[in-house]
Formats: C-alpha cells, structure tokens, sequence
C-alpha cells in the first residue's frame, strides 16, 4: 500500500522521472484554469452572466470576503495567494471521489511546498507592507528574549500547516483504501463522503491560517489565537 | 513518509504558476468584471435617476402645460359663449328691429291699400249713386239730374238769400261752377232766380273737370252746393258706422292676394 503518490512513477524518460503527484497537480491546475477560462471568455459588463460565471463569482466573491475579514482591508494580492490555496487544496480533496486519482494534496511533497509557499509569502508580504525593517521587528517582540521562540514559532507554523493538511487528507484515503478490503460496498462510499467534507474543512483553513499569517505580518497588531483554530 | 524535494520544488513551481494563471484568468477577470457590472449598474442607476429627475420635470411642465391650456380653454369658452350671447342678442335685437319695421311697412303699405280701396270704393259708390240718382230722377219725375241740383240751389237761394249778401261784402260777382257745361236753359233759369233774390250781383257760369257732379254757387266767401261728393262721403260715413271694418278688411284681403 502506498501511502503517498510520490511514489507513483507515470512517466520515466531515462534519469527524469513523473511522479503521480505532479501529473495530478496539473490535472487539478488543467481544471482550475480551463474552467476558469471557458467561464471567463466572454466577460463583458452589458451581457447578464450565466450560472457558471455566477458560481464562480461567488466563489471569488466568498473566498474575497472571508479574506477582506481578517486582513480588515481588500489587498487583492492576498486574495490571490490564499484564494489560490483554497481553490487547488479544495479541488484536489474533492477529486479524491474519482477511482485512481491520488489527490495531490495526499502527498506529503505537496503539503510541504504549499507550506514552503506559505513560509515564504509571509515575510514577503509583511516586507512588501511594512518594509523589512518592520517585519524583522516583530522578532523581537516584546523583547529581544523572545527571538529564538519568535523564530521557531513562525517555521513552526509551517510545519504544522503541513502535517495537518497532509495528515488528514492522507488519513482519509488510507482508511478508505483499508475499508474497501473490509467492507467494499457501503463504507468507502461513506468515507468518501466524509473526506469530501474533511477536504473542503481542511482547504478552508490552510487558506485562512496562510491568510492569517501573512495578515499577522502586514497588519500592525496581529491577530490573536491564530494557532487555537483545529 | 517521505519527502521527495525534488517533488516539492515542483509543487512549489506549480503552485507559483497557478497563482499566475488563476490571478490571470479568474480573479482579474471576476473582479474585473463585478467591478465593471458595478459600475455599469451604476451608471444605469444614475441615468435612470436622471431620466427620472427629467421625466418628473416633464410632468411637472406637462402638469402646468395642462393647467395653462386648461386655463386658456376655459377663458376661451368663457369668451367664446360671452361673444356668442352678444351676438344672439344683436341678431335678435336686429331681428326684432327688422321684424317691427317690416311690420310697420305692411301696416302702412296695408293702410295705403286700404285707403286706395276705400278710394276706388267711394269713386264707385259716387258713380252708382249718380248713376242711380239720374236713373231714379228719368223713371220717377221724368227729370234730370243737372235740373233738380239747379232747382236746389234755387231753392237754397230763396232762403239764405241774405246771408250770402252779408258773406259777399263788396264783392258782386257770383260763380256757378259745375263738372260738366251746365245746359244752357238750367244756366238761364238760375240766372232769373239770382236776378230776383240777388239782382246786384253778376253770375258766371264756369266748369271743372276736377269736380264732383253736381252745382255750386260761389257769392264772395259764401257759397251754396250740392254735389254728390256730400252724399258720398255720408255713404262712406254710414259704412264707416254700419261696417267700421269693411275698409281694413277688405285692404286686408287685397294685401293677401
């Protein structure tokens, strides 16, 4: 049993290999931007939109919402970032009901590099505020003592962005894989649904813990109990 | 567990670039477009405010437009009965005066027509009386009219004799006037009797055509007659008594005809 499509090799051209999870990244990624692009093709103020474009604009309109209420502002660069995470975390969770597709997000390499890309987003949009001045700052708030703690809390949160996300996708796929040997009718039709509403949880909050840090280091009071969401 | 870094600097690519593509086709598109649909509505909003403002100024122009007119159509009418009722009663005022004068016409070309009609009836009735006078004087006394108007006179002569002396004053002269020429032995037995009972006066005998038949005897500012006029206009007088209306009527009568 494999617990991670790493090591699902689709394509090897001699040293170079494909894993399963990059080729799913660009299935979701073929998905997010060929939908978007079918729905956004014919955009003009004067024709009504059809529901597509209604579902995707509340779609927009949600995840700039939810952002607009941490951040207390409309930085719509944030919105990309984050709303970006949303939309591929929570479709590639979502496709996890298709028989043989490995979500991406099963994979610990990919939960990483999305918290890798939260790690640094972070500083960059605190610098791209503040300046760097201000964001190397608040390491040393309140006082210089708190440095070092200051500073394994902020890769901390990396890490624990990524296990969680990894951890509960992963889980869910493997009990579903172990209760298809159990029992292959009723309960992996009951799992998957469960690791349908998992998935969206989990997109839900990686998007706004990455929303939440990354407003930490660009607003000037931080947010507090950022950590105590689950 | 493990972590293939080679899969993760893929993952972190892939994430970088669908960043790029969904800020590139989803995000900048539907925001894009809200805010244009935004500012499309707007833009309706504002123009149908002010298509709003100038309909509601319309009506308040067409409102006092109306008002105006109505106005004016009611001082029109007002006008317009106020003529009208001046004009009935000038035509009517005319109509009146048209309608009394022709009146007034009628009754005098009908008076006219009477008294050219009581005219022709008293010439007619002078006629039948001589007529009738000379008939009944033939078959009665075997006599004429021209004698017994002069036996009349004679007669008058006796006894007002003095009388015309007193009227005559200085004047001696006295004129024997008939219509026609008064036969010559009735001229010479009125002569004999002027020169019994008024022998200072001269008679002259003369005639006028103008005259009613019969005799008169002119002696200064007296005078001594008998004509039939005399008896015709007692005629008239009678019928006049006895028919008050036969003249208007029978004026009347030749008025419809």
């Amino acid at each position: 049993m494999q617990l991670t499509p790493d090591q699902d090799i689709v394509l090897r051209l001699g040293d170079f290999s494909l894993n399963a999870t990059v080729v799913n990244t660009w299935i979701v990624m073929a998905v997010l931007v060929g939908g978007s692009l079918l729905v956004t093709r014919n955009l003009r103020p004067d024709v009504p939109p059809n529901r597509w474009r209604t579902l995707l604009e509340t779609i927009v309109q949600m995840i700039q919402s939810q952002i607009g209420e941490i951040t207390q502002t409309s930085a719509r660069h944030v919105m990309y970032f984050a709303g970006t995470l949303f939309l591929f975390i929570a479709l590639s969770n979502l496709l996890l009901v298709v028989p043989g597709f490995s979500p991406p997000t099963s994979s610990l390499s990919t939960t990483v590099a999305l918290a890798i890309s939260v790690l640094c987003a972070v500083p960059l949009f605190g610098i791209a505020s503040g300046g760097l001045g201000r964001y190397l700052r608040h390491f040393i708030e309140p006082s210089v003592v708190m440095l070092p703690f200051n500073v394994i809390s902020e890769f901390s949160r990396g890490i624990s962005l990524a296990i969680r996300l990894y951890g509960n996708i992963m889980s869910g796929a493997v009990i579903a894989a172990i209760l298809l040997g159990v029992a292959p009718f009723f309960f992996p039709v009951v799992m998957d649904m469960l690791g349908l509403l998992t998935g969206l949880i989990q997109a839900y909050i990686f998007a706004i813990l990455a929303t939440v840090y990354i407003s930490s280091a660009t607003a000037a009071d931080p947010p507090s109990n950022a950590e105590d969401t689950p | 567990m493990s972590i293939d870094w080679i899969t993760v600097i893929a993952q972190i690519a892939n994430f970088l670039v669908l960043v790029w593509l969904l800020k590139r086709f989803l995000y900048k598109p539907i925001l894009n477009g809200i805010d244009a649909r935004e500012a499309e509505i707007a833009r309706r909003m504002n123009e149908a405010g002010a298509a709003r403002e100038k309909a509601e100024a319309a009506e308040q122009t067409f409102q006092t437009q109306t008002t105006r007119l109505q106005s004016e159509r009611d001082a029109a009418v007002a006008e317009a009965l106020k003529a009208t009722e001046s004009e009935r009663d000038s035509l009517l005022a005319e109509a009146r005066d048209r309608l009394a004068r022709e009146q007034k016409e009628q009754q005098t070309q009908l008076e006219r027509e009477r008294r050219k009609f009581v005219a022709r009836m008293q010439q007619a009735g002078t006629q039948t009386l001589v007529e009738l006078t000379r008939k009944a004087l033939h078959e009665l006394a075997d006599d004429t009219l021209e004698a017994a108007t002069v036996r009349h006179v004679m007669a008058q002569l006796v006894t007002r004799a003095d009388d015309l002396v007193r009227a005559a004053g200085s004047e001696r002269t006295a004129v024997a006037t008939t219509r026609e020429p008064l036969p010559e032995p009735l001229q010479a037995q009125l002569r004999t009797a002027m020169g019994q009972h008024l022998p200072d006066f001269t008679l002259r005998f003369a005639t006028d055509p103008d005259q009613s038949p019969g005799l008169v005897l002119q002696v200064g500012g007296a005078q001594l007659s008998w004509t039939v006029d005399s008896y015709a206009e007692a005629l008239q007088a009678l019928l006049d008594d006895r028919l008050p209306n036969a003249g208007s009527s029978r004026g009347g009568a030749l008025h419809d005809r």
